[in-house]
């Protein structure tokens, strides 16, 4: 406990934190949760610990994310923490390309939410100087109440589940790239101050060049558009735009991407058919009755309709090819040093079938099927071929010990039994 | 060894195919929960900024100038005349027009400065007239208006709700202070028949006024805010109000009076006998009567094909500098010396 002494405790922080590395061993659980306690709270520093075993209960509740394999020495630590992975070596995996991922999407969640509101908010907002300051709303009721829950919120659910800036194999190849998260690069004030610069000249945009286009009669038939028409051509404009800036800003555009922003705008376009086609009794205020049919009849709704969306997005698109180009980020080298790769489901090459029979060929494709080989016994840290973190990095490989040889030898000729009787 | 399969991936290799795998307690493999669903990746190059660029350009500018040319062939002509239609001596204004003893009629020139082809649309235009006020735009029971048997409806529409205890029909703000000049044109000393009906939308006429609900008790009190109605006309005949009561969106605006269907001529003089009933004097606010035709498009609206003209020519412009940009500043796509770690090999 010397070491961990109140009065020595400072000087031990001290000099750790210089070193790359610092092996503690012979402690006890105790002392490793001091020892992680003292850096979470010392160097205020994100700590993750890893274990296996109950004696590890303490150190993976003591630091900011706990992480238990579960194994031979039971489920202990698996219970006391926030992840649990089943070998040593999947925390390449869970930190490099699972956390990374996580923290791009969370990223990109929250700031286009915010973004999203604003622009539709700031647009009402506009509004108000030319209603002498009374507060009348610009929308419809309806409008407002379902923007967040139907014409917007699928496509940004898909974001966060399958957003990949690079593929998993290219996430461990870059390690660096996890870099990006520690310096919090996703989620600082410049970024979410260019978002809301933005959503800030989108709203411009969409109030007075739809106010302004909406002028004077339309039509052979020279009828004026009132207020409700206005708001509904604007609504559209809203909802139109703001799901395909989320597919501009989309690293991975899978179908159901599309099949999500699809459905939104034509949810959008069914929920006013239909809204606009009925008159109840319910109608507090002259409602949005037939408007959107009689604004589909003239040529002002598509012509704002392709003009809107597209003046709106033009901005961002001249900040992203710009930002690209000059100031690339990291991740975005990466996927241009690999965007001719074939992709990685994809990957499934067979051999010539010629010299296979069909059972040998079934078996053949089912073994390459993606799942695990491996020669783990189940101890946490035993990592049988694996010396060196970085020697695998760089391809070299470790010839097998002697040893272990045997020991796998004799474990394959278990293997028609569905019972292994553990190390031998 | 079993017992540590609980985190979801097996951690024994069991072996190839004929082995138990349907003991294992892997969970079945699918592209959705596994994230391995085929993907577009779409990377900003720039090849495919300069040919959105272009593309836009290309789109936009036919558009722009389509539109540009159907504005500019339509002839408008804005005459403003409630500061004219007042006579010079008299001070206060407001008083003027309350005065319904005095005749309000004023008598106006125009001259057609192109030819104008038929139909020719009657307009009035207001201005500072803020027909989107929160407490104006509420101020109308739409049930009453629909349906003969809710006329006692009359939620909302102070303060013109009631008179001498019988329910105003139709109530509101907004039916109070319908616009009530009229006028009427003579061409060449001959005078011109004006269509008012079809000015209103269909919509409206059909499900909005209902067929069988009359006027009652409508402009009865000491304030005549506008248009007194025939109270034989049903709501659905009385285009006027039906127009007016759709409200307008901007502070600015114009409503259709009726159409004209008699060619004009370059340099023909109309004379406007109007009646300056409409009190705009006391919030300053401008009338104006418009003599306008249409295209496909509208009316004259530039704004549109300036948009896209614009648009379309700094897409144009935006191509070529992103085209110089990418010849003076050159970035291998995928160059290995722009990953930060690279690049700062002195800081971190």
């Amino acid at each position: 406990m010397y070491a961990l002494d109140p009065a020595l405790r400072v000087n031990l922080l001290g000099l750790s934190l210089i070193c790359h590395s610092v092996v503690c061993c012979r402690v006890s659980p105790l002392q490793k949760a001091q020892v992680t306690s003292l850096v979470r709270k010392g160097a205020r520093k994100i700590t993750l610990s890893i274990g296996d075993g109950a004696n590890d209960v303490s150190m993976i509740q003591a630091a900011h994310v706990g992480i238990g394999i579960s194994g031979q020495e039971g489920m202990q630590a698996v219970m006391a923490s926030d992840f649990a992975i089943a070998q040593f070596r999947y925390l390449t995996d869970l930190l490099l390309v699972h956390g990374r991922w996580s923290y791009l999407r969370l990223c990109k969640v929250i700031t286009y939410f915010f973004y999203k509101n604003l622009t539709f908010t700031l647009t009402q907002f506009w509004f108000t100087f030319q209603t002498g300051f009374s507060g009348q709303r610009f929308y419809d009721d309806w409008f407002q109440s379902l923007y967040n829950v139907i014409f917007t919120a699928l496509p940004v659910i898909m974001v966060g589940l399958f957003d990949k800036d690079v593929s998993a194999s290219l996430s461990k190849k870059y390690p660096q790239l996890y870099q990006e998260g520690i310096r919090n690069t996703f989620f600082k004030w410049k970024v979410i101050a260019v978002w809301g610069f933005f959503a800030f000249y989108q709203s411009i945009v969409f109030y007075y060049f739809t106010a302004a286009a909406s002028q004077h009669g339309h039509g052979s038939s020279g009828k004026i558009l009132g207020q409700w028409d206005v708001s509904t051509m604007a609504f559209t404009c809203v909802v139109v735009t703001v799901n395909l800036r989320l597919l501009m800003s989309c690293n991975s555009i899978t179908r159901w991407h599309y099949f999500s922003v699809a459905g939104s705008i034509a949810a959008w376009f069914l929920f006013i058919f239909i809204y606009s086609a009925i008159m109840t009794s319910f109608d507090r205020q002259e409602n949005v009755y037939f408007v959107i049919y009689v604004l589909m009849s003239t040529f002002f709704f598509y012509l704002t309709l392709i003009l809107v969306p597209v003046i709106a997005l033009f901005g961002d698109f001249l900040y992203l090819s710009l930002q690209r180009w000059l100031f690339p980020y990291d991740y975005q080298v990466v996927q241009e040093m690999h965007k001719d790769d074939p992709h990685e489901y994809s990957m499934i090459r067979l051999p010539e079938r010629s010299h296979l029979s069909p059972e040998e060929a079934r078996s053949y494709a089912i073994s390459m099927l993606p799942r695990e080989n491996s020669k783990h016994t189940g101890f946490a840290f035993d990592s049988p071929g694996y010396e060196s973190f970085f020697a695998s990095q760089q391809g070299v490989c470790v010839p097998h010990k002697p040893w272990d040889v045997a020991r796998r030898a004799s474990m394959k000729q278990q293997r028609q039994q569905p019972q292994r009787t553990g190390r031998s | 060894m079993n017992s540590g399969d609980a985190a979801g991936s097996s951690s024994g290799g069991s072996g190839d195919a004929g082995a138990p795998r349907r003991a294992s307690r892997k969970p079945k493999y699918s592209k959705f929960t596994q994230q391995e669903l085929p993907a577009c990746k779409p990377i900003l190059t720039p090849k495919w900024v300069i040919s959105v660029f272009l593309l836009v350009g290309v789109i936009f500018v036919p558009i722009g100038v389509a539109s540009l040319l159907a504005s500019n062939k339509v002839v408008e002509i804005v005459d403003r005349y409630d500061d004219a239609c007042v006579p010079s001596n008299v001070t206060n204004k407001l008083a003027y027009i309350q005065n319904s003893t005095i005749s309000k009629t004023c008598r106006r020139t125009l001259k057609v400065p192109k030819d104008m082809k038929q139909p020719i649309f009657v307009y009035y235009q207001l201005n500072n007239f803020y027909q989107n006020h929160r407490r104006y735009v509420k101020s109308r029971n739409d049930q009453q208006l629909r349906d003969a048997s809710k006329a006692n409806e009359t939620t909302l529409c102070d303060p013109e709700k009631t008179r001498d205890g019988m329910a105003i029909v139709p109530c509101g703000l907004i039916a109070w202070s319908t616009f009530n000049d009229t006028y009427t044109f003579q061409h060449n000393t001959n005078n011109l028949s004006i269509d008012k009906t079809d000015i209103s939308w269909k919509s409206d006429r059909d499900h909005k006024f209902g067929s069988d609900v009359f006027p009652k008790n409508f402009q009865k009190g000491p304030l005549i805010g506008g248009k007194t109605l025939n109270e034989s006309i049903p709501l659905s005949e009385q285009e006027d109000l039906i127009v007016w009561m759709r409200t307008a969106a901007l502070p600015t605006f114009r409503k259709l009076y009726g159409r004209i269907y008699v060619d004009l001529k370059e340099n023909d003089t109309i004379t406007v006998t109007l009646d300056n009933n409409y009190n705009t004097y006391s919030f300053d606010g401008k009338k104006s009567l418009v003599l306008s035709t249409s295209t496909w498009l509208g009316g004259k609206n530039d704004f549109l094909g300036l948009a896209y003209l614009t648009v379309g020519g700094l897409c144009f412009f935006l191509a070529f500098a992103f085209t110089l940009l990418y010849l003076i500043k050159p970035r291998k796509l995928g160059d290995n010396n722009y990953l930060s770690w690279n690049r700062n090999s002195a800081g971190h």
